[in-house]
This record gives C-alpha cells, sequence and structure tokens, in this order.
C-alpha cells in the first residue's frame, strides 16, 4: 500500500476519501498529495492516521470501527485523529476511546480543523526528530535554570526568584539563608518563606 | 493516659456565652452539623471546648483537615489539665495507627491517612464516634473527606459530623455552596454566627475596649502611586469589560482590592479560558500584580517598595499590559522620588522635600569618580540626592508608643502618691499588630535604632545589593579567593535584565550615579575593615549616622560569604563600638531602664510559648541593642505578625494593643479577648493612612462579609435536604448517577449469556493519587479501591493496563520536567498497555488551546508538537481524553469490562529493582522532603544516577551549598558534574540595573 517514491517522500499523502475535507487546507507547513491509500493520511514509513469528527460518529457508529479492521498492522503508530466537534462529548468520546484503544490505536484530539491539521504536520516534520525537547532539557542559561530549580518551591514566582537573586547574590546564598533574611525579601510572605526554608533545611530523607 | 475519664465537665468558667450558646445548639441534632461563623470569633476555642466535651467511653474522635497553625491553636487553648490529642502521621507504623484509633480518644488526622486506612480495612468504623471537620468552605462533592464521611456512614450510623468554618466568603462562592456542604457532609443543620447576631454582639460589646482611631495622611508621593495604581487598574478593569466575559458587575476597584477578586474573575473565565486572547489572560494576571503594589505600597518601606518594583519590572514579561500604561510611569517615578533625587548639580534644587524626611546631598564628582566606576563618562557634576522618606506611620507608632509611656509614668506616681495597689493591671506590654514577619522586624528597629537609620541601611543594602551585582567593586583584590564566583557560568549570564530595565525610566548617567554612591559605601565598608582598629577614623567624617554599616549589609556584598566571615564579625564589631562611643552622649541610664523592663517582661513568657513551635523569631526588644536615642521613656511591647496565625493574646496579655495593620479578624480576636477579660483596661489603637486603600479595604471586608452571611441566611430558607424513613439524611450518592454503570454492566453480561454474579470491580491505586478526587468517584461507580504504593503508573485496572493519570496544569509541568517521559517509559517497558489518561476540569474548557494560539507554524514548545512526538516515541502509549472525573469513572469501567482483575501483589513489584534493597521510591512525600529532592534533580551536574549519592552523602540543601568541591565529586562520582554544580551554586547573580 505505499507508493511513495522520491518526491513525495517529504509529503503527507491524503487518502481520496479525504477529498473536500476542509482540514486540507489547514496543512500548509507540509507540502501534500493524494495517493491511493488505505488510511486517511500516511504521515511516514511507519505512521498514518485515520481522521474522524464526532459529529459524523454520532451518525455512524461503526464507521471507526470498520476503518481500523482496514488498515493492517502495517503501521507503529496508528493515529485516530478525533475533531471534537459536538457539545456533549462524554458518550461518543467514551465509544471512540474504546475502540481506539482495543485495537491499538492512539487517540489524539483537536478541537478545530487548525489543531487536527496541526498534529498531522507536526507528526510528519517531526518523524525523526530525538524526543530531548521532552526529556526535561531546558534552556541552559543561568537565569532560566536558575527559576527552573526555585520554582520548584511551591508558590515562588518569578519575581520572587529575582527577589531571592538580587537580595543573596547566589544560590547557595539564597539556599544557606536564615528564616529571618528570607522574610525581609519583599514579596515573600511567611508560608513561602517557610516552604523555601522547609526545603533547603528539611533533610532529603524523613526518615532513615 | 489516653483514655481521659471526662464526662462532660462544665464548660470552662471563661467561656464566651455565644461559645456555649454555639456548641449545645450544635449537640441538639445527634448526627451533627455545619457551624459557619465570622472570622475571628475564637474558631479554636470553640472547637478546644467542644473536645472537652468528647465522652471518652463512645469512642475516638477524629479531628480532619485542620491546617497546622489551626492545630497548634486548638492544643495551645486546651487547658494544661487535659490531655493532648494525639496526631496520626503516615510514619507512624500501622499497630500504633490501630491502637489509636481504638483508644477513645481525640486524634488529628489527615484525610489521605485516613481514607487509606479505611479502604484497606485497617479501621474498624465502629471506634470512631465522630468527625471534627475543619474549613468546610474547601469541601467539594468529589473531595477525600466526602469519601470519607460516605464509608464511615455506611457502616456506622451513629456517627456525628461537626463542620466548621469561618470564612463565610468563600461559602458562597459558586451555585448553592452551602447546600452543596451540606449535602457532601450528610448533615442538615446550618448554623449561622455571624459578628451581627444578636447574641454574638451583645456578649462582645458589653465591655467594649477604649478605641482609639488615628488617621495619618500619606506622603504626597505614595498619595500619588495609590492615584496612579488605581488608575492603572481601572484602565485594566475597564479593558476587561470591554472583552464582555465578565459579569461586569463585579469588576470594581473594591473588588479588585481582595485577593478572592481572581476566584472570581477566574470562574468566570475558566469555562471559556481557551477562547481567550492573550491579551485579556494578561490582564488577569496585570490586577493580581497591581493589588499587590497596593497591598505593599502601605506595607513597606520606600525603599524596599523601589526594589520590589525592580523585581517586577526585571521579571513582568514584556506583554503585560500594565508596565507600558501611562500612569505606570508615574508608579516607577514616584516610587524612585521616594527613595533619591538625581539631576544635574547645575540645576537649581528640583524637589521641595517633605516633612520627615532625611535630605542629605552627596555631590559626586564624576571625574574625582572615575577610579572606582570605570562606566562613568560624563564631565559635567551630577547630584544624587538622597530622599528616603520615612513611613508616616512610623513617626505615628513613636508618638503613641511615648503617649503610653508618658501616661503610665503619670499613672505610677499618682498610685505612689495614693496607697500602693496590687493592681498593676495597666502596665503591661503593648502589643503592635502588623500584617507580615517584615514590617514587624523593621518597626522593631525602627523603634530601637531610629527610621533614620532603618532607612539608611535599607538604601545602603540596596546600593550594595547593585554595585554587587555589578561586580563593579572588586573589593577582595588581596584575598586569594576573590576570583572564586567568576566562573564559567558568570559568563554565560545573559544580559537581558540589564536591557529590560535601559528600556524602563533609569538613563544611564543615573545608574552611574547610583553605582559611584554605592562604591562609595563599600568603600566605606572597606575601611571599616581594614582599619578595624581605629574605627573612629571612619566614623568621624560621615557624622549622623553615616560611616556604619552593618554587618549584614556587608554580607550581602561579600564576593565569597565563606572566606569573609571573620572580616565580617571584626567589622561589626567595629561598628558596634563605633556607635556605642557616639552614642553614650545623653541618657544612659533612663536607656537601661526600659529595657530593662522590656526585657524582662517580655522574654521570659515569650521563650516558654515559642520553644519548638517554629515561630520566625521573637520580637520583644533585647535588653543588649543599644536604643535609639531618646529621651522618652518607653513601654515594654511584642510586635506580633498577625500572617502567622497565633493566637498570642491569651499568651502575652497587653493592656495596650496598637493595630499597625487594620484587619478584621484581629479586631474580633481583640474583641474576644476583652469580651473574656471583663475587668481589664484595654486600650486599642488602630493606626490608618487617611484616604488610603488601606481603609478602603478594611471597611470593605467588612462589608463583604456581612454580604455573605445574609446570602447564607437568605439560602438557609430555601434549602432542600433530602431524608429517608428514619429522618436520616440521604448523601450526595444518589443524585450524582444513578448507578447506570452497574446496570449497564448487568446488561452487557447477560447478553454474554455468562449468568456471572454481580463481580466487584477492583482498580489499584496509588497511594499519592488520594490527593485527588478520583478514587472517590470510582468508589461511587461501584469499584472497589485497592490503595498501595505504585511504582509506576498511577492506576492500575488490569494486570495489562496501566494508567498515569495528568490534569491539564500537570501535564504541562511535566512535559517541561521531562518527568512525563519518564513515566510513560517505565509503564511502557512494564505494561502491554499502558495509557496516559489527560484529565480535563469539568468546570474548565474542554481544550488546550484557543484557535488563535495555534499559531502558523511547527513550533517545539506547542502542547501538540510535545503530544505528537510522545506518541511518535512511544506508538504503543494509548491516550485517553476525558471530560471530567465521572467521564474518566466511566471510562475505566468500559476499559476493564473485558480484562482480568489487577494484582495487587504484582502491581507493587512492578518496576521496583530487586537487587539488594536499592528500592526507587523517590517521590514518597511521606519518607522524603519531595520539593527538595526535585530542587536537587533539577540543579545542573545533578542528574538521575548521582542524585541518590549526594542525597545519601549529606543531610540537605542548606548542607550541600556549603560542600566543597571535592566532596561533592565524591558524592556524585566525577570531578566535572561536581564542578558544574559547585559553579552553578556560587555564580553570581546578574544585576539588575
Amino acid at each position: 500500500s505505499k507508493g511513495q517514491n522520491g518526491p513525495s517522500r517529504n509529503a503527507i499523502l491524503v487518502s481520496h476519501r479525504q477529498k473536500g475535507n476542509p482540514l486540507l487546507k489547514h496543512i500548509r507547513n507540509v507540502r501534500w498529495a493524494f495517493a491511493d491509500i488505505v488510511c486517511d493520511y500516511l504521515l511516514g514509513q511507519n505512521s498514518c492516521a485515520l481522521y474522524l469528527s464526532l459529529r459524523y460518529h454520532l451518525l455512524h457508529s461503526d464507521y471507526l470501527y470498520y476503518r481500523i479492521r482496514e488498515l493492517q498492522k502495517n503501521y507503529k503508530l496508528r493515529v485516530v485523529l478525533c475533531h471534537v466537534d459536538v457539545e456533549d462529548v462524554v458518550k461518543p468520546l467514551l465509544e471512540i476511546t474504546k475502540t481506539a484503544l482495543l485495537h491499538d490505536c492512539t487517540l489524539l484530539c483537536g478541537w478545530s480543523l487548525e489543531e487536527c491539521a496541526r498534529y498531522l504536520e507536526t507528526i510528519k516534520v517531526y518523524e525523526n526528530k530525538p524526543a530531548d525537547i521532552i526529556q526535561g532539557q531546558m534552556d541552559t542559561d543561568y537565569l532560566s535554570r536558575l527559576n527552573h530549580a526555585l520554582t520548584t518551591v511551591r508558590r515562588v514566582n518569578k519575581t520572587d526568584v529575582v527577589t531571592l537573586g538580587s537580595t543573596f547574590g547566589s544560590l547557595s546564598h539564597i539556599m544557606d539563608a536564615s528564616m529571618e533574611d528570607l522574610a525581609r525579601c519583599p514579596g515573600i510572605g511567611e508560608r513561602k518563606v517557610k516552604r523555601l526554608y522547609d526545603t533547603f533545611h528539611e533533610p532529603f530523607k524523613r526518615v532513615t | 493516659h489516653r483514655n481521659r475519664n471526662l464526662h462532660l465537665p462544665p464548660p470552662t468558667p471563661e467561656m464566651l456565652q455565644f461559645h456555649q450558646h454555639i456548641i449545645s445548639d450544635l449537640l441538639e441534632d445527634p448526627t451533627g452539623g455545619l457551624v459557619v461563623l465570622s472570622s475571628g470569633l475564637a474558631l479554636h476555642k470553640l472547637i478546644s471546648s467542644l473536645l472537652l466535651q468528647h465522652p471518652s467511653s463512645h469512642g475516638s474522635l477524629l479531628l480532619l483537615s485542620a491546617t497546622p497553625s489551626q492545630k497548634h491553636s486548638i492544643l495551645s487553648s486546651l487547658p494544661p489539665t487535659a490531655p493532648n490529642p494525639s496526631e496520626i502521621s503516615a510514619d507512624l507504623p500501622l499497630h500504633h495507627r490501630l491502637s489509636l484509633y481504638t483508644s477513645n480518644s481525640v486524634l488529628f488526622i489527615t484525610p489521605r491517612i485516613l481514607i487509606v486506612d479505611l479502604l484497606t480495612s485497617r479501621l474498624p468504623t465502629s471506634a470512631i464516634s465522630g468527625l471534627i471537620i475543619l474549613n468546610a468552605h474547601s469541601l467539594s462533592d468529589t473531595c477525600t473527606e466526602a469519601f470519607i464521611i460516605r464509608l464511615l456512614r455506611s457502616s456506622n450510623r451513629s456517627l456525628f459530623i461537626h463542620a466548621f468554618s469561618d470564612r463565610p466568603q468563600a461559602m458562597v462562592a459558586g451555585f448553592a455552596k452551602a447546600e452543596r456542604t451540606l449535602k457532601c457532609l450528610t448533615l442538615r443543620k446550618l448554623h449561622l454566627w455571624p459578628r451581627f447576631q444578636v447574641q454574638v454582639s451583645e456578649d462582645l460589646e458589653r465591655d467594649p475596649p477604649e478605641v482609639v482611631d488615628i488617621r495619618v495622611p500619606m506622603t504626597g508621593y505614595m498619595v500619588g502611586i495609590q492615584k496612579a495604581v488605581i488608575e492603572v487598574m481601572d484602565a485594566c478593569l475597564k479593558e476587561m469589560r470591554k472583552t464582555n466575559k465578565v459579569d461586569v458587575e463585579d469588576l470594581t476597584v473594591e473588588n479588585g482590592l481582595f485577593k478572592s477578586f481572581d476566584e472570581i474573575v477566574r470562574r468566570q473565565l475558566d469555562p471559556i479560558w481557551h477562547t481567550l486572547g492573550k491579551k485579556t489572560k494578561q490582564l488577569v494576571s496585570d490586577l493580581k500584580t497591581l493589588r499587590k503594589l497596593l497591598e505593599y505600597l502601605v506595607r513597606y518601606d520606600a525603599v524596599t517598595y523601589l526594589k520590589y518594583l525592580d523585581s517586577l519590572r526585571a521579571s513582568e514579561s514584556f506583554r503585560s499590559v500594565w508596565i507600558f500604561a501611562e500612569a505606570s510611569f508615574k508608579i516607577f517615578e514616584y516610587a524612585k522620588k521616594r527613595v533619591y533625587h538625581f539631576g544635574r548639580s547645575d540645576g537649581v534644587n528640583l524637589v521641595g522635600q517633605s516633612k520627615g524626611m532625611t535630605n542629605r546631598k552627596r555631590k559626586l564628582d564624576s571625574s574625582r569618580d572615575k577610579e572606582d566606576s570605570s562606566s562613568t563618562s560624563t564631565t559635567s557634576k551630577i547630584v544624587l540626592e538622597e530622599v528616603l522618606e520615612e513611613a508616616p506611620k512610623w513617626k505615628l507608632l513613636r508618638e503613641v508608643l511615648e503617649e503610653i509611656g508618658e501616661e503610665r509614668e503619670k499613672q505610677a506616681l499618682a498610685r505612689e502618691e495614693l496607697v500602693v495597689e496590687g493592681e498593676d493591671d495597666d502596665s503591661g506590654i503593648v502589643l503592635v499588630a502588623c500584617k507580615d514577619e517584615h514590617s514587624c522586624m523593621q518597626l522593631e528597629d525602627c523603634i530601637t535604632n531610629g527610621p533614620h537609620k532603618v532607612m539608611r541601611e535599607e538604601w545602603e543594602k540596596y546600593l550594595l545589593s547593585k554595585v554587587e551585582l555589578h561586580g563593579l567593586p572588586k573589593r577582595d583584590k588581596k584575598k586569594p579567593k576573590a576570583a572564586k564566583g567568576f566562573g564559567v557560568l558568570d559568563g554565560v549570564v545573559p544580559t537581558t535584565p540589564v536591557k529590560k530595565a535601559e528600556v524602563s525610566s533609569i538613563s544611564k548617567q543615573e545608574n552611574d550615579a547610583l553605582l559611584a554612591a554605592a562604591s562609595e559605601i563599600s568603600k566605606r565598608a572597606r575601611k571599616d575593615i581594614v582599619v578595624d582598629d581605629n574605627p573612629t577614623t571612619s566614623l568621624g567624617g560621615g557624622g549622623g549616622g553615616k560611616g556604619r554599616v552593618k554587618g549584614k549589609n556587608k554580607r550581602t556584598s561579600s564576593t565569597d560569604q565563606l572566606s569573609r566571615n571573620t572580616d565580617d564579625t571584626s567589622s561589626n564589631k567595629t561598628a558596634m563600638s563605633g556607635k556605642s562611643e557616639t552614642f553614650t552622649s545623653d541618657n544612659e541610664s533612663n536607656r537601661n531602664d526600659c529595657s530593662l523592663v522590656a526585657g524582662t517582661s517580655c522574654e521570659g513568657e515569650l521563650r516558654g510559648i515559642s520553644a519548638g513551635k517554629g515561630i520566625l523569631r521573637k520580637h520583644a526588644i533585647s535588653t543588649t541593642t543599644k536604643p535609639f536615642i531618646n529621651s522618652k521613656r518607653l513601654p515594654p511591647m511584642h510586635f506580633y505578625a498577625l500572617e502567622s496565625g497565633r493566637h498570642m493574646l491569651d499568651i502575652l496579655n497587653p493592656s495596650v494593643i496598637i493595630v499597625y495593620h487594620p484587619d478584621m479578624a484581629f479586631v474580633r480576636e481583640i474583641e474576644i479577648y476583652k469580651a473574656e477579660n471583663p475587668s481589664k483596661k484595654l486600650k486599642v489603637y488602630f493606626l490608618f493612612y487617611e484616604d488610603s486603600t488601606e481603609g478602603q479595604k478594611f471597611e470593605a471586608s467588612i462589608r463583604r462579609e456581612n454580604g455573605a452571611f445574609e446570602s447564607l441566611i437568605r439560602q438557609k430558607s430555601l434549602m432542600m435536604l433530602p431524608v429517608d424513613q428514619e429522618g436520616h439524611f440521604l448523601g450526595l450518592n444518589p443524585p450524582i448517577e444513578p448507578q447506570s454503570l452497574s446496570s449497564q454492566n448487568l446488561i452487557t453480561r447477560k447478553a454474554g449469556g455468562r449468568k456471572e454474579a454481580q463481580k466487584e470491580m477492583r482498580v489499584i491505586v496509588d497511594m499519592r493519587e488520594f490527593m485527588s478526587s478520583l478514587p472517590n468517584v470510582l468508589h461511587q461507580k461501584g469499584m472497589r479501591i485497592i490503595p498501595v504504593t505504585l511504582e509506576v503508573g498511577d492506576y492500575i485496572l488490569s494486570p495489562l493496563l496501566c494508567v498515569e493519570r495528568k490534569s491539564i496544569q500537570d501535564l504541562f509541568g511535566s512535559f517541561a520536567s521531562g518527568r512525563l517521559y519518564h513515566q510513560v517509559e517505565m509503564m511502557a517497558r512494564y505494561y502491554k498497555i499502558p495509557v496516559l489518561l489527560i484529565e480535563f476540569s469539568q468546570d474548565k474548557s474542554f481544550s488546550f488551546l484557543s484557535t488563535s494560539d495555534i499559531g502558523d507554524d511547527v513550533t517545539p514548545h506547542s502542547i501538540i508538537s510535545k503530544l505528537s512526538l510522545l506518541a511518535l516515541h512511544f506508538p504503543r502509549l494509548r491516550i485517553v481524553w476525558s471530560r471530567s472525573l465521572h467521564a474518566t469513572a466511566e471510562i475505566f469501567a468500559s476499559l476493564k469490562a473485558n480484562q482480568d482483575e489487577p494484582d495487587e501483589a504484582k502491581a507493587i513489584r512492578v518496576g521496583v529493582p530487586s537487587e539488594e534493597g536499592i528500592v526507587e521510591d523517590d517521590v514518597r512525600a511521606e519518607n522524603y522532603n519531595t520539593s527538595a529532592v526535585e530542587f536537587l534533580r533539577r540543579l545542573p551536574g545533578v542528574t538521575d544516577s548521582n542524585y541518590r549519592g549526594i542525597m545519601d552523602g549529606c543531610n540537605s540543601l542548606a548542607e550541600l551549598a556549603l560542600l566543597p568541591v571535592e566532596r561533592l565529586a565524591e558524592m556524585m562520582g566525577g570531578q566535572k558534574a561536581a564542578k558544574t554544580l559547585r559553579d552553578f551554586l556560587d555564580a553570581k547573580y546578574p544585576t539588575l540595573l
């Protein structure tokens, strides 16, 4: 079922079934072309997507099941892209969730055609991207790292980080500050003082 | 000793009549009731009286959901003869907990522990006679407390429940909140006790204290700032109105003064949050910032306020609307003018100072200063004039204190002339009540050392922090360690905050002048250190407080604190001795007198109460500090922070109270105190700023509370509460979802032809999940909940199916931290069907972003990108999108339908490395200081593989901060990581200027 060659490798292949789907006009960051494929959208070597609007599902509740059955197990990632276009979502979404889960599909929900299109684009663009942006690596400059660390303490915000930084001069001085000195910082009330102080002074392990 | 033989003792004599009434009303109904009373009406005393009346023969009484400060005040208002209630904490071994449950005593417990013990049937429900639930306003239909009540009620029909709230405003937030709260408590009786209730006001107004209301005008600049802030606030509110998204009625400046304003706005906006533009969202957060600015204006001194504004400017996003509003410019400008004035020397003196300011001109010839500030490039003379405006209330406070002192002296004389009587009632302590610790410390300093000195110190600190951050006065040249802290990280420090600040009002010249002034101060400080055997030289020149720098200041300015410690202390000594020399002028004897009085009367008493209770510090003026030159004798005083939530009146027994920052709840506390001590003479001073939002807010808070009660009274008359035949109140369970689920199941089962008896569905739930409401809702749906500690996943639905639940907020956060990636990785490793449950909240919008937020490009920060990437990397991961808790429960039930029941013993073992006891259990809150661990793991150089080593090798983060790099290397198993960490800890924070 995979007829991609040269030019179409970097494009999303779209099934003829999707002709007339207004979603198509929102695919702008990636090229796309119609092709003879079983799935609705072919997003890469190993990934494909089926498109389903909740409204359509309410009229044809078996549709999704038949479409999934049609797909063979050729793809590692099989996405059911669900367009949430009705108000009362609970029941139809439950059915779709169950069908997708029991038939090894990953359900993604979009609330507008733009959002749905963006999922398709992103999966295509990120086809070979490493996972580092979701592995917790963040900006490496000093302030970002300091913010990152200090904001683990509940309710401590960026303004507080600036206040603490400029008052104590370095992180080690902040960590070693007395309650009294912390309390002298504008904007840092009793509860924040206590939380900060406890974070720094309570032992890592409560029970030995 | 826990078994008490107290059988309904007579109420303690000092118990107020209306308190007695509340209790007898409450006890009328054997099932219990909900009491809502005005804030400040001594709820803790009410509770402790109730505890004393608990008959020990009937079973244990559980006290649920008390905050630490509530717990503390309840305990401290119990008579010393009564046995102290025990506290059940998670680290208490099981058998110990069990014996406590059955001990017929009073127990503090958290809902999370209680629900787990109930679900695991460790707690025999018959051993419990009743529950006391505090903070009833924070209950909701699906909260853990409601879950507990349902479980207990179902097996123990004689259970009584007493619930309390002293935040009536919170009881009217949302539709029919009171009625819903009663339902989830399974109670019928609502008792309302507003301050304006006849009995309450009779009790409290019988012998009212003498009240003196003093209003002092704010300075011109303060008025200007207040006006400007309100102007900006009004502009923001107008903008909000234009969006047509919020009920216009609520959008008033008066509402904007209260914290609850955010809640009002959020509640209206939450369901449509995704459709809002960035601007509207920004407006919401701007209003919050502005409210703080108003509050801090009357609370902080001029320098601290400026510092706060500086911080704000450096951290506020460039999107904020308010910072660019025209009036905002005035806020910054006036705030600065309260501290210093900057201009050219050839110009005429520009500002006419208002009274009460220190005017000191410092001419800075920039050419002369070049050696210090290399950046100075101008040639003309510039003048940095210190204004250092003092808060008008400072002076007022002093005057009031002096007046009290004089009065007492007169009275003492008069008494001596008469017969000496034992009643020295009015010579008690003067209590000064302020909002926060910071104000307490500062006021105390003001009274001890004089306002000039306080302002100077703040100012010097302010300047030094600027210099220090600039790295300007390389004061430690001779020290070998001076170069430390200028490591790689310092080089990396971006200059963005500098630029941001420059955009605003500080010009380069002004900046230079500030730096020059600062370097002069630090030069003096250096001189102090160098010539520490000859302190007078540095002191003589400056005159009136100029030459002195406290050790405190130096610490902030030193580049390497550790290496400088010795210098600091010696210079501190210098400064102190210098000071005492300058001050041994007039009335030494008088002063000693005064401090002696203070020392004996406060310190002794204080030590007793503050021991081990975590009070920040004592405010009693200690005998050793040298008081500020003063001809008048001051009464002994104590500074008390309202924020601490401790009830000090009964302990300190003051005869005069000065309410420095007016607060409604505290006023009631005073009333109660007076009513309980009718014979005591009590005088209360209120210090208000005239025409300030402070006064406005105080009055509005009373109006708001009364309004809340009126609404509650109305609601009470209209309530519909279902009752069963025996008169028992029906709980919540029926109305929610009339067993749709089990009946559905029944049908499918019948259709399947298997005539199986209703099989119980089981779900294994991680202990930590009991912070959320989902276990409760699952239980309502008829599932059996098995609480265990899980290493992998939050819910185990079947041997194959493991669910990680993320609320929307958690989802974003745990994507950012990488935690979600790790969790999914683990689930995928151990379970065939790993599931990520994205749980939206019922009352918020069901979507991620508004169409306008999607943007035109594929960007790595978008949630769409992150989810797509997660799906790409874990194609087996199933994503479940749930509209609400109840929808989740439906989904769980349907997913479980064709699967086997999960195995508890197996689930616990999953993901736990078995090799010699190394157990991966870093997130267990009971055993770990989780925020410290999380903090640690976010530090540069710390990795998944070395953080445990650090935790083994040192006790706390504070300890870590002091460890040398060699020691770090040992613990972290590598030089490089240790150096990265050490450098980060020591890196100097970049300047604000």
